[in-house]
Parts: structure tokens; sequence; C-alpha cells
């Protein structure tokens, strides 16, 4: 625990080191996720898994701030006790920490009506390239002084300087908070879906609709099913519920669901994630189910409201990988997003993320000698 | 309300002589109607809404169409000329205020240029007003969530700038939460695209780097925006305390319980006063210590829940009377009354300065009281109207700029009362933007090193620091940083 009593300035000096020398770092929270993004070649590793703790948590306020290493568990059991949650369940498990989670602004079921890690991240902490340790945004729930350096650290996998502490946006846990499961037709039943969500007036807190082996592995039943999680009094959860009814018979599932999908892809998984605009979900669904069409036990879940399609494919057989790197070397309008990837696929992932020109500048700014997770965004990142 | 101005504005040969060319130049581009240059037009451009500062511009020119827009930008950047972007000037912080930069105009880009109901989003150009977005949406059932009191006359370009706020952003969120995506023309007349608005995207979040930057990063020339499906009820309530602690404690109660109201908002006695004895007068109870005007909305289902919720939580902390609005009229005249705050202050004195702290929600009782304190301490008018579920704070003095001992005075109280926000735990400004007002706070917290760290991103944008220059950051945190070039002395052989 030295780490946490020497605090960021050992973090600080750490990449002052690494700069001075030009030795590339990767940056590690808890370390549970790190065959993500694309390869990273460094010499050495800083780790903000020991700087941790929740420095401030005042319920009413319905913030709280955290060291990088805090982990999302720990957020969990804390908010938990006042009876809120930080309403970001990103994919992986609670191990994870908040300082990864917000570098990578991930995001899980829950954004479909809670927003992404940008939509709740209120301040950060973090240590540039050069060593420099800036701050960005604040400790209140609206807050518009100076450039916005949060939501452009957030998100930036580390390349712009090390997240070691954040502020975020809690919320209140609802007087209801139901899940339910509604068998779908093997054709046309994302759009009648997405539809439906565009007349309800509602949006719930999250709708995955996952494919027959995700379905399989989440409630037992091999079929196209929509998992719907809505909020709010009793009277509003079973109107809803009612209104759900609509595209077909709601069956009542335990909220546990939500953790398992989070947690169902396995170590070398490969795992990948498409997007268009939601009009056009059903053509992207069908592009990722021939995608993994060779992928035995692939497992796909698509959000009609946020337009994307993720692919888990648990473990790729030689014939399956062919087939993806054959379908991915085709060009598309759909927006193919990587998480966990060969690396001979990333080429084809859309657009190299840091590719524009002001981006690079961005990088070139923050962290010159290129010493922070190089190459985790392709282009000098 | 508008300040005193002086009778007639110095001649300034300087800005004639200097850009005869450059005049010359720009009225072949946007036409001679759309550039000014005589001391008495620019007259207009000297401030913005908030009265206490003047700066006077070189000129302003008003390009009427994106091609015209960069080839203004692009001839500046030939002639190294500093700009200030500028759409209605509604901004409360100096921010659009041009001290010998050439103000470019961006209300004639006003063009919305594409809807698509299906998947909830518009593109629009800069110079939209954000209520003609919204009616623009209105029989799709849509509308643009984020909205700002001055609404009916701010665009949606100046929304980008500042990161714009209003009552319903408590629920629906700032301005960086409903921009998708945005092209912008970079100071030198480069022409990028930030974010995508043809599905998910990953990599830097450009768009949350360009919102809020207050026109230092460039000029966005087109904008796609998130729409949002209109409720299917709503409801108002207007609650009255006879203490300002009592209100400020309901307001902790109602966030707590997990509803999130659309608005949340209080009036204080001061306000309600000003409110009531104008054309605004919304019914306010002239009596009351404070008043809450809480909306919720969403789906009918469950909605008389939360109102009934809302209602008893207001009794609990000790509200004498709680009214439903019974209908839109009645809804219409309780909004008209908060929206329209700060013009009903206007009748009561010449001047306004108003404060944009943000502190956390739990320390709200704690910190009214200092601001009353500070108010009688300091014998100034202190009223208070503001987005209290959000801990914005929005203090504002009225008083006399003709007496030089009670401008001090109010200066000095504007002072206490950021201090004592900032040692609350809050920020300096929540969505009126730093502009030229705040920047002196803006050590008060954010460390050398942060500011330093701004300057660098600010760099990235606009190398010559030729956009809005003297804004948002202390000049003197930047690191190397020049004194920006003004367009008065280029040229001049003075």
């Amino acid at each position: 625990m030295t780490a946490v009593a020497e605090g960021v300035e050992a973090i600080r000096d750490r990449v002052r080191d690494a700069a001075r020398a030009n030795a590339a770092v990767r940056i590690v929270g808890q370390g549970s996720w790190l065959d993500a993004g694309r390869p990273v070649s460094a010499a050495g590793t800083i780790s903000t898994r020991e700087y941790s703790g929740i420095t401030e948590y005042v319920p009413g306020d319905l913030t709280m701030t955290a060291r990088a290493g805090t982990t999302l568990g720990e957020i969990r059991e804390t908010t938990a006790e006042h009876g809120q949650w930080l309403a970001l369940n990103p994919y992986g498990v609670d191990d994870g920490t908040i300082g990864a989670t917000i570098a990578t602004g991930a995001a899980g079921p829950l954004s479909t009506f809670f927003g992404r890690a940008r939509d709740l991240v209120l301040g950060l902490e973090f240590v540039t390239g050069e060593g420099v340790v800036a701050r960005g945004g604040g400790r209140v729930v609206k807050n518009v002084a100076g450039f916005d350096l949060t939501r452009l650290v957030t998100g930036s996998w580390g390349t712009l300087g090390i997240v070691t502490e954040v502020t975020i946006r809690l919320h209140a846990r609802p007087e209801a908070d139901e899940s339910f499961a509604v068998r779908l037709p093997d054709s046309g039943g994302l759009d009648r879906v997405r539809r439906t969500l565009r007349q309800l007036p509602f949006v719930p807190y999250s709708c995955e609709i996952v494919n027959a082996a995700l379905a399989e592995r989440l409630l037992g039943t091999s079929a196209t099913t929509a998992l719907f999680r809505i909020g709010g009094n009793r009277e509003a959860v079973r109107a809803q519920r009612v209104a759900l009814a609509e595209l077909g018979d709601v069956r009542e599932i335990d909220a546990s669901v939500w953790d398992r999908l989070r947690g169902v892809e396995p170590q070398q998984a490969l795992v990948f994630r498409l997007s268009r605009l939601p009009s056009h979900i059903e053509r992207v669904w069908a592009e990722a189910n021939a995608l993994a069409s060779r992928c035995p036990g692939a497992m796909l879940h698509a959000n009609p409201v946020r337009g994307v399609v993720r692919c888990v494919i648990p473990s790729a057989s030689p014939d399956c990988a062919r087939h993806v790197a054959d379908a991915f070397a085709t060009s598309t309008e759909t927006i193919r997003l990587g998480e966990r990837l060969p690396m001979d696929l990333w080429a084809n992932v859309s657009p190299a993320a840091t590719g524009s020109d002001l981006a690079e500048r961005i990088k070139r700014r923050f962290d010159p000698n290129g010493v922070l997770n190089p190459g985790i965004l392709g282009g000098v990142a | 309300m508008s300040p005193p101005l002086p009778a007639a504005l110095p001649a300034s040969p300087v800005v004639a002589q200097i850009d005869q060319q450059l005049v010359d130049r720009l009225i072949e581009i946007v036409g001679a109607r759309r550039v000014l240059h005589q001391p008495s037009e620019l007259l207009t451009f000297t401030a913005d809404a908030l009265p206490s500062y003047h700066k006077k511009p070189s000129l302003a020119v008003f390009p009427g169409t994106r091609d015209e827009l960069i080839a203004v930008v692009r001839e500046l950047a030939r002639r190294n000329l500093p700009f200030v972007p500028r759409g209605s000037g509604t901004g409360l912080s100096g921010g659009a205020l041009a001290d010998g930069a050439v103000i470019v105009g961006l209300n004639r880009l006003n063009r919305v240029l594409s809807i698509d109901a299906e998947n909830l989003l518009a593109v629009v150009e800069p110079g939209v007003v954000n209520v003609a977005l919204t009616r623009a949406v209105a029989a799709h059932g849509l509308h643009y969530a984020p909205d700002p009191s001055s609404q009916a006359a701010c665009t949606i370009g100046g929304n980008v700038a500042e990161n714009a706020g209003g009552p319903h952003c408590l629920k629906y969120g700032v301005t960086t939460n409903h921009i998708i995506a945005l092209t912008v023309l970079l100071p030198d007349g480069e022409i990028v695209t930030l974010g995508r608005a043809d599905g998910e995207a990953d990599g830097y979040d450009l768009v949350g780097a360009f919102v809020g930057s207050e026109g230092c990063f460039g000029i966005a020339l087109d904008i796609t925006v998130r729409l949002s499906r209109n409720p299917e009820a709503i409801r108002t309530l207007l609650a009255d305390f006879m203490t300002l602690d009592s209100a400020a404690r309901a307001v902790s109660a109602i966030v707590a319980t997990g509803i999130i109201p659309a608005a949340l908002e209080m009036i204080d006695q001061a306000t309600i006063r000003a409110v009531e004895s104008s054309i605004y007068a919304a019914g306010y109870p002239t009596d009351a210590a404070a008043a809450l005007l809480i909306e919720v909305d969403g789906a009918l289902a469950g909605l008389e829940v939360d109102v009934a919720t809302i209602e008893a939580l207001c009794r609990d902390s000790g509200a004498r009377t709680v009214r439903v609005a019974r209908d839109e009229v009645e809804r219409t005249r309780l909004w008209q009354g908060r929206k329209k705050a700060f013009g009903a202050m206007g009748r009561v004195s010449s001047h306004l300065v108003v404060q944009d702290a943000v502190v956390p929600r739990t320390k709200l009782p704690d910190v009214l009281a200092k601001i009353h304190r500070i108010g009688k301490d300091n014998r100034v008018n202190v009223c208070n109207v503001f987005h209290a579920g959000d801990g914005n704070l929005h203090p504002n003095i009225t008083y006399n700029a003709a007496d030089p001992d009670e401008t001090a005075r109010v200066h000095k109280a504007m002072g206490e009362i950021m201090t004592v926000c900032v040692e609350a735990g809050g920020t300096i400004t929540g969505e009126h933007g730093v502009g030229l007002d705040k920047v002196p706070y803006m050590e008060l917290i954010f460390s050398p090193d942060s500011l330093a760290t701004m300057c660098s991103l600010r760099e990235v944008f606009d190398p010559g620091r030729r956009s809005n220059p003297g804004k948002v950051v202390p000049v003197h945190a930047c690191r190397e940083w020049h004194a920006a070039p003004s367009a008065r002395r280029i040229g001049s052989n003075a």
C-alpha cells in the first residue's frame, strides 16, 4: 500500500522518468482487460490499482470522488448503503477499476437511459505524458469552467494522460427496478422493438436483444430475445411492463441477468461492435450474424436505441477466424469498433481512432514523447 | 437596462485607415451591407447581455452562407487578424466581446439543414435560434432539450460555445450531452469533422473538447444535435416557503428520492417581488421567503405519484402552500416569471451583475445563508433565482453604476460570494461560461498546471491564438504566451 501513501506524485515521477528515457509504459488498472485495444509495445507498466479509495462521498450531493484504483465493486457497495448507484455497468466484472472504466469510456446496458462514461464523469485528475498533474471539471454536477479536459481524457485509453482520480455523478435507486424478457420472432423483431420504443413515452434503463446462443447462456432458452430493464415508481413500471407486452409475452427475469451479460466473455474471446444509426439496426444485425456465421457459440447482442450490435466470439476456430478476417476485409458503411481482436484485424476496424490530424496534434501536445500506451488507439497514439 | 454609453465614440480613423483594403475584400465576400466598420454601427456589438463590460471591435462582418464564412475566416487568417465569433450576443460572461478584434457574426447562418426524426437527429447551422430548432421539429413530436432562459434569442452555435444549460438540464443534460458531431472551421481556415453522425464512434472525444470552448477553438459550420421526444405529460408545481432554509431542504429531499424532476428552480423573495411588480407577474406569493418551481415530466402513468411524493416532501420541509398548475396557461405563466426574472430586475435598477457558481447540493442552505449575510454586510441587494436542483446559483445584484461607492460594494460582495461558493467545493460557472468576467476567478479553482494544460489544448485548435483572444484562461497562465495580435495595431502607422 505504499503506492497509496506516495499517491499521485509517485505516478507523476514514474511518467517523468519514462518521458526522460523515451521508454513507453503500459497503463494498467486491475489488469483484467489487457488484451483490449490494439497491441501496445511498452517497456514497463504503471499501475493505478494501488492508488485507490473513495476520497469524498456526500450522499445528498449524489456525487463521489474516488481514486483511480477504486473498484466498481467498492463503489457499488458503498453507494448501495445509501440507496444510490453509479449507473454505469460496463462489460466486464466489478473488479475493474473506476480509472480504467473512465479511461476506456466504457459503457454497458444502462447506457441506454443513463448515457455513457462521458455523461456521468464530472471531473478528473490526470498525469500527462510530460508528468504534469492536471485537473479538469470539478466536483459539482454542472460546470463549464475552463476547457473540457474531462471529456477529452475520458475514453482516450490513457494515451493523453493517466487518470488518477475521478468525480462521478450518482443516481438514487428508483422505487422499482424490474427486468423482463420478451421472445422475438426470427425476423424483423429488432426493428419492431426499435419502432415500439420510439413510440412509447419512456426510455428503458436497458434494452439488449440477444441472439439464441446468448439467450441460451443467460436464460436457458434458445431464441432471439429482448431483455428490458425499466425503473421508476411502481405505477410507472407496471404501466411500462404493460406497454412492452405489445411486443409479445413479457416474462419477468432476475436482475442478475445484466451482470451475467456483462461477464459473458471469456479470456481470449474475440469482441467487436458494429454500429449505424438505429433505423439500420436490422441491417447491422444481419451483418453481425453473417460475420459470426462460421463461429459456433458466437454471442450477439443489439442495442436498438443506440444502434449498436456487440459480437462476442468465445473461441475462434481457424475457420471462424478466417471468415471474420475476410468479412472485415470487405468495406461497409457500418462502423466497426474493436474491443478485443487479433492483431491483423485491427487494420480493418473503422477508422483508426486517432486518425485525424487534430487528434494526432492533441496526442503530441499531451504526450510529446509518445510514452503513454503507444499504439493502443492506432495512429500516433 | 442598457448601460450609459458615451455620447459619441471618438472617430476612429485608425480602424478605417488600417483596413480599407480588408474592408474592401470583406465587402467583396459578403456585400457592403454586411460589413460594419463605422463606430456608430459597431455600438451594438460593444457589449453582450452582461452590461458591465464594453469593448470596441475593429469591425464586424456577417457572412450569409457557409462559403462566405469560410472565405471571411481564411481572409482573416491570411492577415493574421484576431476575431471573435458571435451569435445573438445574449451571453452573460462578456465572452463575445471583441477588444480591437473583428466580430464574425453568425446570425445569418440560420438554416436547419436536415431533420432525421426517426433517429432523433438534426443538423443545423450555428446561427439557428434555440427555440426555432424546437419549433422546426415540433411537428415530429420532438424538441431540442437544452433551454437557456434566453432561448428565444440565443443561437445553437452560441450554446455550443458556452455549453449552455437551462432549467430543464437537471433531467436532460446540458448542451454537451446533446451534440453528436460538428463540422468546424479552425481559425487558420482548415475544416475538420469532430465526432460522427452515422453511428457510434470511439477515439478522442473531440466533440466534448469543442463544446464549451467559448469560441477559442474555431467556428462550428454545422452542428448535429440529438433531439428529444416530447414528454407525454408535464406537471408543474409551485411551492412557497417562509424560510430559505426550508426551501433548500426541500430541494435536497426531492433530489434524494430518485425522482429526477425536469426542473427544480428556486426564486427568493427579492426576485419574487421584482417579478410580481413587473409585466411578467406570475402569481408568486410576495410574502414568501422563497418559492420552488418544480416540474416533472415523462410518461403519464406514474407521474401523479411523483407529484404527490414531491408535494409531500415540500410540506414535510415546511412549505406553506403547494399548488399544481391546472393547465398549460397556468404553467406558462409560472415559467414566464422564472424565465423573465432578470428582465424584471432590470426595472429595479439600471445595472445588474449575475453570477453562475455551482455548489454541492447539500451546501445550498449554508451557502444561501452566507450570501444573504454578504449582501447585508455590503449593503447591496442580492437576489437569488437559480437552478436549485443542480446547485447552480445565480445570485445577482442590481445597482446604479453611476454611484462609485455602490459599484465598489457590489464588486466586493460578488468577490466574497464567489469565494464562499468555491470554499464550499463549488465551481465558478455552471452554464454562463468564463468569458472575460470570470477569468480572474479561474486561479481559485485550477492549478497553474491545469490552466497551462488547457492552454495547450487551445493551441492545438488555434496555434495563433486568434480566435476569441484573452478569454477563459488568464493570459499569464499560458506558458510562452505572446500577446495576441490586435487588429487595431496591424496596419496602423500610429
